[in-house]
Protein backbone atom coordinates (compact mmCIF):
# COMPACT_ATOMS: atom_id res chain seq x y z
CA UNK A 1 0.00 0.00 0.00
CA UNK A 2 1.10 3.44 -0.08
CA UNK A 3 0.77 6.53 1.85
CA UNK A 4 -2.39 7.90 -0.16
CA UNK A 5 -5.56 8.53 1.55
CA UNK A 6 -8.57 5.81 0.91
CA UNK A 7 -10.15 6.66 -2.24
CA UNK A 8 -13.37 5.21 0.08
CA UNK A 9 -12.19 8.19 2.61
CA UNK A 10 -12.83 10.77 0.38
CA UNK A 11 -16.34 9.86 -0.99
CA UNK A 12 -19.38 10.94 -0.16
CA UNK A 13 -21.11 7.48 -0.40
CA UNK A 14 -17.31 5.73 0.05
CA UNK A 15 -17.59 2.40 -0.40
CA UNK A 16 -20.72 1.68 -2.87
CA UNK A 17 -21.04 2.81 -6.58
CA UNK A 18 -23.46 5.10 -6.93
CA UNK A 19 -25.92 5.77 -9.53
CA UNK A 20 -24.20 7.49 -12.69
CA UNK A 21 -25.07 8.15 -16.67
CA UNK A 22 -24.26 4.41 -16.80
CA UNK A 23 -26.75 2.79 -14.36
CA UNK A 24 -29.14 5.60 -16.56
CA UNK A 25 -28.02 3.96 -19.88
CA UNK A 26 -28.67 0.01 -18.62
CA UNK A 27 -32.01 1.13 -16.88
CA UNK A 28 -33.00 2.36 -19.92
CA UNK A 29 -32.27 -0.60 -21.69
CA UNK A 30 -33.57 -2.58 -19.59
CA UNK A 31 -37.32 -1.25 -18.79
CA UNK A 32 -37.40 -1.04 -22.77
CA UNK A 33 -36.91 -5.22 -22.54
CA UNK A 34 -38.17 -6.94 -19.44
CA UNK A 35 -41.89 -8.05 -19.12
CA UNK A 36 -44.12 -7.72 -16.33
CA UNK A 37 -43.50 -11.91 -16.03
CA UNK A 38 -39.81 -11.82 -16.51
CA UNK A 39 -37.71 -13.03 -13.83
CA UNK A 40 -34.78 -10.44 -13.62
CA UNK A 41 -31.18 -10.80 -11.87
CA UNK A 42 -28.73 -7.60 -11.99
CA UNK A 43 -25.08 -8.76 -10.99
CA UNK A 44 -23.46 -6.00 -8.83
CA UNK A 45 -26.36 -4.43 -7.70
CA UNK A 46 -24.48 -1.45 -6.24
CA UNK A 47 -26.99 0.80 -4.33
CA UNK A 48 -29.91 -0.66 -6.46
CA UNK A 49 -30.80 2.36 -8.28
CA UNK A 50 -31.04 0.04 -11.31
CA UNK A 51 -32.71 -3.06 -10.05
CA UNK A 52 -35.22 -0.50 -8.63
CA UNK A 53 -35.86 1.30 -11.78
CA UNK A 54 -36.61 -1.34 -13.17
CA UNK A 55 -38.84 -3.26 -11.19
CA UNK A 56 -40.88 -0.29 -10.71
CA UNK A 57 -41.04 0.63 -14.05
CA UNK A 58 -42.19 -3.37 -15.49
CA UNK A 59 -43.12 -4.71 -12.44
CA UNK A 60 -40.96 -7.44 -13.07
CA UNK A 61 -39.19 -9.79 -10.20
CA UNK A 62 -36.15 -8.18 -9.84
CA UNK A 63 -33.23 -9.77 -7.53
CA UNK A 64 -29.64 -9.14 -7.93
CA UNK A 65 -26.17 -9.74 -6.23
CA UNK A 66 -22.96 -7.85 -5.26
CA UNK A 67 -19.79 -8.71 -3.80
CA UNK A 68 -20.25 -6.31 -1.02
CA UNK A 69 -22.56 -6.98 2.17
CA UNK A 70 -22.51 -2.82 2.64
CA UNK A 71 -24.35 -2.79 -0.50
CA UNK A 72 -26.69 -5.46 -0.51
CA UNK A 73 -27.58 -3.52 2.46
CA UNK A 74 -28.18 -0.65 0.57
CA UNK A 75 -29.53 -2.02 -2.56
CA UNK A 76 -32.07 -4.19 0.34
CA UNK A 77 -33.05 -0.93 1.95
CA UNK A 78 -34.00 -0.17 -1.48
CA UNK A 79 -36.43 -2.85 -1.59
CA UNK A 80 -34.13 -4.78 -4.00
CA UNK A 81 -34.41 -8.73 -3.24
CA UNK A 82 -30.35 -9.27 -2.78
CA UNK A 83 -28.06 -11.96 -2.01
CA UNK A 84 -23.93 -11.22 -1.09
CA UNK A 85 -22.24 -13.38 -4.11
CA UNK A 86 -20.00 -13.41 -6.53
CA UNK A 87 -21.04 -13.08 -10.03
CA UNK A 88 -23.82 -15.59 -11.61
CA UNK A 89 -22.40 -18.23 -8.72
CA UNK A 90 -25.58 -19.13 -7.01
CA UNK A 91 -27.87 -18.47 -9.71
CA UNK A 92 -29.20 -21.74 -11.00
CA UNK A 93 -29.31 -23.11 -14.72
CA UNK A 94 -32.06 -21.85 -16.76
CA UNK A 95 -33.71 -19.81 -14.53
CA UNK A 96 -33.71 -16.03 -15.18
CA UNK A 97 -35.27 -14.01 -18.45
CA UNK A 98 -32.74 -11.38 -18.43
CA UNK A 99 -29.41 -10.65 -16.76
CA UNK A 100 -28.73 -6.88 -15.95
CA UNK A 101 -24.70 -6.26 -15.24
CA UNK A 102 -23.12 -3.43 -15.08
CA UNK A 103 -19.37 -4.34 -14.53
CA UNK A 104 -16.29 -2.69 -13.73
CA UNK A 105 -15.12 -1.97 -16.90
CA UNK A 106 -12.30 0.33 -17.01
CA UNK A 107 -9.25 -0.54 -17.73
CA UNK A 108 -6.37 0.00 -14.75
CA UNK A 109 -3.23 -0.59 -14.53
CA UNK A 110 -1.87 -2.76 -11.78
CA UNK A 111 0.26 0.06 -10.16
CA UNK A 112 -3.13 2.60 -10.44
CA UNK A 113 -5.25 0.10 -8.57
CA UNK A 114 -6.28 0.99 -4.68
CA UNK A 115 -7.52 -2.02 -2.72
CA UNK A 116 -10.57 -0.86 -1.46
CA UNK A 117 -14.71 -1.71 -2.38
CA UNK A 118 -14.89 1.35 -4.91
CA UNK A 119 -12.01 0.22 -6.67
CA UNK A 120 -13.43 -3.68 -7.09
CA UNK A 121 -16.72 -1.40 -8.51
CA UNK A 122 -15.24 0.13 -11.01
CA UNK A 123 -11.55 -1.23 -11.89
CA UNK A 124 -12.26 -4.22 -14.55
CA UNK A 125 -8.35 -4.70 -14.35
CA UNK A 126 -5.63 -4.16 -16.58
CA UNK A 127 -7.15 -4.51 -19.89
CA UNK A 128 -10.87 -4.00 -18.39
CA UNK A 129 -12.02 -7.87 -18.88
CA UNK A 130 -11.61 -8.59 -15.78
CA UNK A 131 -15.09 -9.12 -14.79
CA UNK A 132 -16.32 -9.08 -17.83
CA UNK A 133 -14.78 -12.07 -19.44
CA UNK A 134 -16.19 -14.48 -16.31
CA UNK A 135 -19.58 -13.22 -16.47
CA UNK A 136 -19.46 -14.19 -20.34
CA UNK A 137 -18.45 -17.59 -19.84
CA UNK A 138 -21.08 -18.14 -16.99
CA UNK A 139 -24.32 -16.13 -18.27
CA UNK A 140 -25.80 -18.42 -21.00
CA UNK A 141 -26.07 -21.06 -18.22
CA UNK A 142 -28.65 -19.26 -16.37
CA UNK A 143 -30.53 -17.87 -19.21
CA UNK A 144 -34.25 -19.46 -19.46
CA UNK A 145 -35.25 -20.47 -23.18
CA UNK A 146 -35.42 -17.16 -24.78
CA UNK A 147 -33.46 -15.15 -22.01
CA UNK A 148 -31.33 -12.36 -22.64
CA UNK A 149 -28.77 -10.69 -20.61
CA UNK A 150 -27.97 -6.89 -20.84
CA UNK A 151 -24.09 -5.90 -20.68
CA UNK A 152 -22.83 -1.99 -20.42
CA UNK A 153 -19.40 -1.90 -21.13
CA UNK A 154 -17.23 0.91 -22.37
CA UNK A 155 -14.92 1.34 -25.97
CA UNK A 156 -12.46 1.63 -23.41
CA UNK A 157 -13.35 -2.29 -22.39
CA UNK A 158 -12.95 -3.11 -25.89
CA UNK A 159 -16.29 -3.69 -28.09
CA UNK A 160 -14.60 -6.17 -30.64
CA UNK A 161 -12.77 -8.21 -27.96
CA UNK A 162 -16.17 -8.25 -25.73
CA UNK A 163 -18.22 -9.61 -28.64
CA UNK A 164 -15.44 -12.10 -29.69
CA UNK A 165 -15.81 -13.36 -26.26
CA UNK A 166 -19.13 -13.49 -26.49
CA UNK A 167 -18.71 -15.51 -29.49
CA UNK A 168 -16.88 -17.73 -28.09
CA UNK A 169 -19.64 -18.76 -25.53
CA UNK A 170 -22.24 -19.50 -27.81
CA UNK A 171 -23.38 -15.68 -27.58
CA UNK A 172 -24.56 -13.65 -30.29
CA UNK A 173 -23.99 -9.60 -28.83
CA UNK A 174 -25.94 -6.91 -30.30
CA UNK A 175 -25.57 -3.18 -29.16
CA UNK A 176 -28.96 -1.93 -28.23
CA UNK A 177 -28.36 1.29 -26.42
CA UNK A 178 -24.82 3.50 -26.75
CA UNK A 179 -24.29 7.32 -25.43
CA UNK A 180 -21.28 8.95 -25.98
CA UNK A 181 -18.73 10.90 -23.58
CA UNK A 182 -15.33 12.79 -23.99
CA UNK A 183 -13.18 9.94 -23.83
CA UNK A 184 -15.32 6.73 -24.08
CA UNK A 185 -18.49 5.69 -25.87
CA UNK A 186 -20.55 3.39 -23.63
CA UNK A 187 -22.46 0.48 -25.20
CA UNK A 188 -25.14 -1.88 -23.86
CA UNK A 189 -24.81 -4.93 -25.36
CA UNK A 190 -27.58 -7.80 -26.29
CA UNK A 191 -26.58 -11.09 -25.53
CA UNK A 192 -28.94 -13.85 -26.83
CA UNK A 193 -27.47 -17.79 -26.57
CA UNK A 194 -27.23 -18.89 -31.04
CA UNK B 1 -35.24 -12.72 1.60
CA UNK B 2 -38.26 -14.08 0.23
CA UNK B 3 -38.83 -17.95 0.41
CA UNK B 4 -39.31 -17.80 -3.14
CA UNK B 5 -36.23 -16.61 -3.97
CA UNK B 6 -35.32 -20.20 -3.98
CA UNK B 7 -36.44 -20.65 -7.09
CA UNK B 8 -33.37 -19.07 -8.70
CA UNK B 9 -31.05 -19.35 -5.87
CA UNK B 10 -28.47 -22.82 -5.83
CA UNK B 11 -25.53 -23.70 -3.84
CA UNK B 12 -22.27 -21.62 -5.19
CA UNK B 13 -20.25 -24.90 -5.03
CA UNK B 14 -22.23 -26.81 -6.83
CA UNK B 15 -25.64 -25.57 -8.24
CA UNK B 16 -27.24 -28.28 -5.89
CA UNK B 17 -30.67 -27.29 -4.55
CA UNK B 18 -30.29 -25.23 -0.79
CA UNK B 19 -32.21 -25.89 2.12
CA UNK B 20 -33.77 -22.91 3.92
CA UNK B 21 -33.65 -22.98 8.10
CA UNK B 22 -35.42 -19.91 9.51
CA UNK B 23 -34.88 -19.08 12.76
CA UNK B 24 -36.61 -15.26 12.42
CA UNK B 25 -39.58 -13.96 10.06
CA UNK B 26 -41.05 -10.50 9.80
CA UNK B 27 -44.18 -11.43 7.64
CA UNK B 28 -43.10 -13.36 4.37
CA UNK B 29 -39.39 -11.77 4.75
CA UNK B 30 -36.49 -14.11 6.65
CA UNK B 31 -34.57 -12.32 8.50
CA UNK B 32 -32.33 -14.63 10.10
CA UNK B 33 -31.53 -18.29 9.64
CA UNK B 34 -29.39 -20.46 6.86
CA UNK B 35 -29.28 -22.05 3.79
CA UNK B 36 -27.31 -25.45 3.57
CA UNK B 37 -26.20 -27.08 0.57
CA UNK B 38 -27.99 -30.34 -0.17
CA UNK B 39 -25.17 -32.19 -1.04
CA UNK B 40 -21.83 -29.60 0.02
CA UNK B 41 -23.44 -29.49 3.60
CA UNK B 42 -21.89 -26.04 3.32
CA UNK B 43 -23.90 -23.24 5.53
CA UNK B 44 -24.46 -19.79 4.22
CA UNK B 45 -26.10 -17.62 7.09
CA UNK B 46 -28.63 -15.04 6.55
CA UNK B 47 -28.13 -11.81 8.31
CA UNK B 48 -30.18 -9.29 8.36
CA UNK B 49 -32.50 -10.64 5.57
CA UNK B 50 -29.58 -10.86 3.24
CA UNK B 51 -28.68 -14.54 2.52
CA UNK B 52 -24.18 -14.66 2.10
CA UNK B 53 -24.23 -17.09 -0.67
CA UNK B 54 -20.09 -15.87 -1.12
CA UNK B 55 -17.70 -19.40 -0.85
CA UNK B 56 -16.03 -19.81 2.05
CA UNK B 57 -12.92 -18.37 1.26
CA UNK B 58 -14.55 -15.59 -0.37
CA UNK B 59 -15.89 -14.67 3.37
CA UNK B 60 -15.18 -11.64 5.44
CA UNK B 61 -14.40 -12.87 8.49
Amino acid sequence: MTDRPALADRRETPTVYAPAADSALLAGAAVNQVGTDDVVFEVGVGSGWVANRVAAETGARVAGDDLTLEACAKAASRGVEVVCANLLDPVADAAVDVVLCNPPYLPTPPEAEWDDPMEAALSGGPEGRRVVDPFLDDVGRVLAPGGHALLLVSTLTGLDEVRAHAATNGLIAEIVREEQFPYERLVVFDLALE
Amino acid sequence: MKKSLLDILRDPLDKAELDLEVDERDGDEIVEGRLIGTETGEVYPIEDGIPNLLPPDMRDE
